[in-house]
């Protein structure tokens, strides 16, 4: 377990290490500090707190799977009215941050909004007690809102995964007249689908903005709650810390579930999947099938922000915008390279040159993602400051602010980058990198000449993903940032806690206009992937 | 010559860049808010300001900054925010005449470490036709039964209604409170959500004919820019609660500052503070975001006296900060 260490797997190690110590800095004040709140926590909140967590994690993870997967599925089998358009835009949610799409419904549907307005003058109703309409601000709600713009990462993976699926495969389970989505994609994608679930299910247990104005009482909630409520950082940190076991644990159970399975295959040569032509009725019901994600978590929050710009015109500070859409997408495009840099030296190290315990180090530095980020911000400073006071590097605050900025987004985003990368690099056969150490190639060059062409579209996946993360990034950005240090998503942020949405609609929009470029790249390089390129060598 | 001129233009500017000080702001109330009076304050003295603003950690990064933090001043809303900057010690106790004139002394740190620059009342607002003039005069009166399904409510666990709940434990002690808390919860006309704003939203939506809030929402929504949010207020009646003979007063609440304690600009720092205790800055906090001055000295802007004129709790709003574990207890228990 603890041998084959080598110069390559030292400097992960390091890397990992790193990573590690804000989370470790984390579980190491839950320890130090007093554990006289529990017995409060227990006997209140800490119960309804759980609960509501699960409950929403189901069903945040169902709705994400039943979006995300019948919609890969069919724009990757057949053919139907508007496939061409839906392939792209089905990934367009993904630029929506979750607490923008929180108010842009709440704004829509809530009783004052334009929705039960419409509904009130049609039908003649007075008040709120002359019928019944779900109430936006509640479970329900949030399952739905968060789910429309999440369900993206399983549709990705899925669709890269079934794209990637040999057509003899499917060619075996028609022989046995078998239903080939059920007994051979989906069984064949399970590693790729768990990932994007696995992102899915991490972002919403860590989601603040969307719980907080909805008021769903979640264990994120709470840990604010305990933390500024009752002046216990210590108290938050016990929350947090529980919160991170159960997500360690969901992903260790899955690794084990999956330990003897391998998911490479020596290709038969002939991997064009087939496009069938859906017929009649089909055709109608697979299109309705696509819109009604895209509808959800893209036109109709994006309607709703443009009307605020239309609306509020006078009162929108161009000039700040576009100063904060810079630092915006110069942050985002140095940070998304350096993380994914990180992902494929880890995920590659891991893979063919490392022990078990490194392995396991690698898993665990990947987790950040699971916290709240105002937590892991103060895991950031906490651990930074200890290391200035140790080293007494005394960082200028200017290009200090930025790097620890870099640093804590890598922390945050490696489960990301893991994702898309690990996806890519398990299958690649172990045989074709034992050949290139035969033939007494360095690994440097291993991974340039082998492994890094075989896995583009994994780091072009990785990069938007993470590039896109960080656009709509906020808890970590608002406290770990430069003086004078402003981005798009904190901009949004200063008026839409104080439910000011005509001054920052114009900021909220251009987060999701900088995200569509990428996806529609992304969406391109996925489709390539389904194709052989004669220099590309065919394994999976 | 010409050289000589181009050097003498090279001193002038960086000689400027040499001698304008500045000062850098950790801030939990959103820039927004604080940059017209940055903005008044640099055009008086020259000084610049740098500001990081966050609602939350600044006080977990100040304090891992250590004796390397850049930061100078910070500026927050709810003594509960700046109780924790003073007991995790991270405050400069200061001497300043003026600002110790220009406060009353319960309204900053008996230490000289955290100083009240502005007040708010929080205040019950009522719709005008369904609830008859002088029904509700006190805090109290919100938990009569007669008003079951009738208030709306941001959460207990927001600053602003904690700090509420620490003044009526004040007032009443513990149980007392939690007995008010449990009546209070009980007519509540949906789950506590959304902000003060929401909650006159409601009131005008009819969802209920209640609410608490803070001051300064009446005002902006008087004043909004947006024609619909103008009308909310329109059928609005704001009641200053606990004002007859005897009774405590109006529970308020303060944004404020101090300066860090490993400041490296302490006399700029000091001259923010005294500016925002001075007539002009204490006239801004009205005529910009509706809030009251501490500095006893200044009226309050007419617009604001045309609300009412109240008596305020004098409490020692320290209290406030102290009760509040006890009050996230009590919310938490009664699920506010």
């Amino acid at each position: 377990m603890f041998s084959n260490w080598n110069k390559w797997s030292i400097i992960v190690f390091i890397i990992a290490l790193l990573i590690i110590s804000p989370i470790l800095t984390i579980f190491y004040s839950a320890f130090l500090g007093d554990t006289s709140l529990w017995p409060h926590l227990f006997s209140t909140v800490l119960p309804r707190y759980t609960l509501n967590t699960l409950i929403l994690m189901i069903g945040v993870g169902s709705l994400s799977l039943i979006f995300g997967i019948s919609t890969a599925w069919v724009v990757t089998r057949y053919d139907f009215p508007g496939k061409n358009i839906f392939e792209w835009a089905l990934l367009l949610p993904a630029a929506v941050p979750a607490y923008v799409i929180a108010y842009t419904y709440t704004d829509l549907f809530e009783y004052a909004g334009p929705v039960q307005n419409s509904l009130r003058t049609i039908f003649n109703w007075e008040g709120a007690q002359d019928y019944w309409f779900p109430n936006i601000r509640s479970m329900g709600g949030a399952i739905l809102v968060m789910s429309s713009v999440l369900y993206p990462y399983i549709y990705l993976m899925g669709r890269s995964s079934f794209l990637r699926m040999p057509i003899s495969f499917y060619q075996t389970g028609s022989i046995y007249g078998k239903n080939i989505f059920l007994t051979v994609a989906l069984p064949l994608s399970r590693p790729a689908i768990i990932a994007g679930l696995a992102l899915v299910l991490m972002e919403t247990i860590s989601d603040f903005g969307t719980v907080d104005y909805f008021a769903i009482e979640t264990l994120t909630l709470g840990v604010f709650n305990v933390w500024l409520g009752m002046n216990s950082l210590s108290g938050a940190s016990q929350i947090s810390s529980v919160l991170f076991i159960i997500v360690v644990i969901l992903l260790t159970l899955e690794t084990i579930g999956r330990k003897n399975q391998r998911y490479f295959e020596k290709s038969s040569g002939q991997n064009i999947s087939s496009i069938i032509e859906a017929e009649g009725i089909r055709r109608l019901i697979y299109s309705f099938l696509c819109f009604i994600p895209i509808l959800l978590g893209f036109i109709i929050p994006t309607s709703v922000l443009l009307n605020f710009v239309l609306k509020g015109f006078a009162v929108i500070n161009f000039q700040e915008i576009f100063s904060a859409m810079f630092t915006s997408l110069y942050i985002a495009i140095i940070s998304s390279i350096l993380v994914i840099s990180v992902s494929i030296l880890m995920i590659t190290v891991s893979y063919f040159r490392s022990n078990k315990f490194q392995k396991f180090l690698i898993f665990i530095s990947s987790c950040g993602y699971a916290f709240p980020g105002t937590i892991l911000a103060v895991g950031v400073i906490v651990f930074v400051g200890l290391l200035d006071n140790f080293f007494k590097f005394n960082f200028n605050y200017y290009t200090g602010g930025i790097i620890i900025l870099l640093f804590s987004y890598t922390i945050r985003f490696l489960a990301v980058g893991n994702g898309a990368i690990k996806s890519g690099v398990t299958k690649i056969n172990p045989n074709l990198i034992n050949v290139s150490k035969i033939m007494g190639f360095s690994f440097i060059k291993i991974l340039r000449k082998t492994i890094i062409p075989l896995i583009y579209t994994n780091i072009f996946v990785g990069v938007t993903l993470v590039f896109v993360d960080i656009l709509k990034e906020l808890p970590m950005t608002l406290l770990l940032r430069p003086f004078n240090f402003e981005t798009l998503a904190t901009y949004v942020y200063q008026y839409a806690s104080d439910e000011l949405l005509e001054e920052c609609s114009l900021a909220a929009l251009m987060i999701v206009i900088a995200g569509i470029g990428p996806v529609i790249l992304l969406n391109s390089a996925i489709k390539k992937t389904g194709k052989i390129r004669k220099s590309e060598p065919l394994i999976y | 010559m010409k050289v000589n001129l181009f050097i003498l233009l090279l001193t002038i500017l960086f000689a400027e860049n040499l001698f304008a000080k500045e000062i850098n702001i950790y801030s939990h109330r959103q820039p927004f808010l604080i940059n017209p009076f940055l903005e008044a304050f640099t055009s008086e003295t020259g000084i610049k300001t740098n500001v990081i603003y966050s609602k939350k950690g600044l006080a977990q990064r100040l304090k891992a900054e250590g004796e390397n933090s850049p930061a100078d001043v910070i500026l927050t809303v709810d003594i509960g925010r700046l109780y924790i900057y003073e007991d995790l010690e991270l405050l400069a106790s200061i001497k300043s005449t003026k600002l110790i004139s220009n406060i009353p002394s319960h309204l900053r740190s008996s230490k000289n470490t955290w100083f009240g620059l502005s007040k708010r009342a929080r205040v019950i607002i009522v719709d005008k036709n369904r609830v008859k003039n002088g029904e509700i005069k006190r805090i109290e009166d919100l938990a009569n039964q007669k008003w079951e399904g009738r208030i709306c409510s941001r959460p207990g666990s927001h600053v602003y209604n904690r700090a509420l709940m620490a003044s009526i434990i004040a007032a009443h002690g513990n149980i007392e409170a939690e007995k008010w808390a449990n009546k209070f919860v009980n007519n509540l006309a949906r789950k506590p959500q959304g902000n003060d704003r929401a909650q006159v939203k409601a009131i005008y939506e009819g969802e209920c004919d209640i609410a608490i809030i803070n001051n300064y929402y009446f005002g902006k929504l008087k004043f909004s820019e947006d024609p619909e949010q103008k009308k909310w207020i329109k059928n609005l009646r704001l009641i200053f609660p606990n004002q007859e003979d005897g009774d405590r007063g109006s529970h308020i609440n303060i944004s404020g500052g101090g300066i860090a304690k490993f400041s490296k600009n302490k006399n700029e720092a000091i001259a923010l503070l005294e500016f925002l205790t001075s007539e002009k800055a204490q006239k801004l906090y009205g005529e910009i975001n509706f809030e009251y001055p501490v500095n006893p000295n200044i009226a309050t802007t007419s617009e604001l006296k045309s609300w009412g004129v109240f008596k305020e709790d004098q409490l020692p709003i320290i209290k406030i900060a102290e009760l509040a574990p006890v009050a996230q207890k009590i919310i938490d228990r009664v699920g506010w």
